[in-house]
């Protein structure tokens, strides 16, 4: 385990510049440059504001923020999830002509989403000192703080799809179709009270996605940090992906070439 | 001190028929009509053992599909043994499929750095030879292009340069030779010689038997995956020439 840790610290260089190229063909060509990646948080803040704080008789003050909160992480998960199906298979040409660790190429798709997951918290913080001002110090921190465990989440899952999608090619397609009804479960778009107060609290407890909207969401709508249980639930959600993950990879490792 | 020491080792492959499958095949085809997408057992290397060590050249020769350059790589880790012991003391440098993995669009200098760093270099060691690289190359300004305008011979000239720009312990070559036009080629041959007499160990693939016979000390002859005859290079290319002038009678 700890070799293995050392081997891909030891390729830190190659991953490391992968994934800034990554980021800068993201925005290479683009005049709004790092801009033009955050005018989908922004413009799904605005459509939903428009129609459904109507529609659900919210609070603009309070449901811009909770809505765009609720995005950047969603997005996070469903694009390292979508891009983590291709993480091994995008890398076919390293894979056959080094003997690299296979957790970098996982690692190359969370970073780069990563990244854009950090953009969008800050324009989460930017909108709610805008909208609701300053939510104190301490929230803030612990929300830039809770980063990390987003990131072992998502390599997590980048290395699950990627494993399922060599032996599986319509992996992808079928996590297109999980994601879609996750979403319509999930309180991304409405708050959960919604379903709390219709008897349907259970969708809300067993969401895995749940805790990670929540610690994103209660700091700066209710300028608190989030509870233990909050923290703990994604944490020991994290983990147990990253356990499994972890696993999963010290199995099939040596296997994965031949499935290429 | 370079080493390399093969014990017994094997190496199976799984493949199907239709190279891919999908979950829904899996589900449909397997459970209702076996045998559709059958699984085909390739014993690609079997029984292998052999040692290599310090200031030995070992050149492997045999017919396609013999096993040569899936011995490589499991010589350079990238196949694990399914049976067997593969134990390689020192750090191994390959150069094979040397002209896959570029990141189309990434410029010339962006992949001469991220290549680099694949073979080990850090930013501090690669800034004094990044210059070198670049020139060895001789592509001049199109190196600010994206590498996906490149045409195939400068796309072997840039392979070619990082990859030699190397200073290898055990050094493992796969017909790398067949660089670019005739003034490259001449330039890369030197290069190549140059980079193998700096390596500690090098086993190199080739079918280019006179080469073969010029650099390495030592000759492995493999056919349909195990080793057919080893020991002094001349002997071995003397009776894998043999056997392709009479098949019938190495038969």
């Amino acid at each position: 385990m700890k070799a293995y840790v050392l081997q891909i610290w030891a390729c830190r260089w190659f991953w490391y510049s992968l994934v800034r190229m990554d980021l800068r063909a993201r925005y290479r060509g683009s005049v709004l440059g790092m801009g033009w990646s955050l005018l989908n948080p922004i413009a799904m803040t605005v459509i939903f504001c428009t129609v459904f704080a109507t529609l659900l008789n919210q609070d603009i003050h309070f449901y811009a923020p909770y809505v765009m909160a609720g995005i950047a992480v969603w997005n996070f998960f469903l694009h390292s999830t979508l891009e983590g199906c291709q993480c091994f298979l995008r890398a076919e040409s390293y894979i056959r002509q080094y003997p690299a660790p296979m957790a970098i190429y996982p690692l190359r798709n969370t970073l780069s989403h990563g990244f854009h997951l950090v953009l969008a918290t800050f324009l989460v913080i930017g909108l709610t000192l805008a909208i609701r001002g300053w939510p104190g110090f301490l929230p803030i921190l612990s929300v830039v703080g809770s980063i990390p465990i987003f990131l072992l989440a998502g390599w997590a899952v980048s290395v699950l799809f990627g494993l399922a999608n060599i032996h599986f090619r319509d992996t992808r397609h079928l996590a297109e179709i999980g994601f879609q009804i996750l979403f319509y479960l999930s309180p991304v778009m409405y708050p959960s009270s919604l379903l709390m107060d219709r008897g349907l609290g259970w969708l809300v407890r067993i969401n895995p996605v749940v805790p990670f909207l929540d610690l994103m969401r209660i700091p700066m709508l209710e300028g608190k940090v989030a509870d233990p249980l909050t923290w703990g639930l994604a944490m020991g959600i994290s983990m147990l992906c990253a356990l499994v993950a972890s696993l999963a990879l010290r199995a099939t490792e040596d296997k994965v070439i031949l499935h290429l | 001190m370079a080493q390399v020491v093969m014990d017994q080792v094997s190496l199976t492959f799984k493949v199907r028929q239709n190279k891919t499958l999908t979950l829904k095949e899996f589900l449909v085809g397997q459970m209702f009509r076996p045998g559709n997408n059958p699984q085909m057992e390739v014993k690609a290397l079997k029984n292998v053992s052999f040692e290599v060590a310090k200031d030995e050249r070992l050149g492997i020769l045999g017919h396609n599909g013999a096993g040569k350059s899936t011995l490589l790589k499991m010589l350079a880790g990238i196949y694990r043994p399914t049976s067997g012991k593969r134990e390689v003391i020192g750090k191994v440098s390959s150069l094979f499929d040397i002209h896959l993995g570029f990141e189309p669009e990434a410029n010339g200098w962006e992949n001469i750095a991220y290549r680099s760093y694949l073979q080990g270099e850090t930013p501090s060691t690669l800034k004094d030879k990044v210059q070198a690289i670049a020139d060895f190359t001789e592509l001049g300004d199109f190196l600010n292009m994206p590498v996906r305008y490149y045409s195939a011979g400068m796309m072997v000239r840039l392979a070619f340069a990082i990859a030699t720009s190397i200073d290898p312990e055990i050094l493992l070559i796969d017909e790398v030779l067949s660089a670019g036009d005739l003034a490259f080629q001449q330039k890369a041959i030197k290069r190549m010689r140059e980079m193998m007499d700096r390596a500690q160990l090098v086993i190199m693939v080739s079918h280019d038997l006179a080469s073969i016979r010029n650099f390495c000390t030592r000759g492995l002859w493999m056919d349909h995956g195990s080793i057919k005859q080893t020991g002094p290079i001349g002997e071995v290319v003397h009776a894998y020439q043999d056997s392709v002038r009479s098949p019938a009678k190495a038969a």
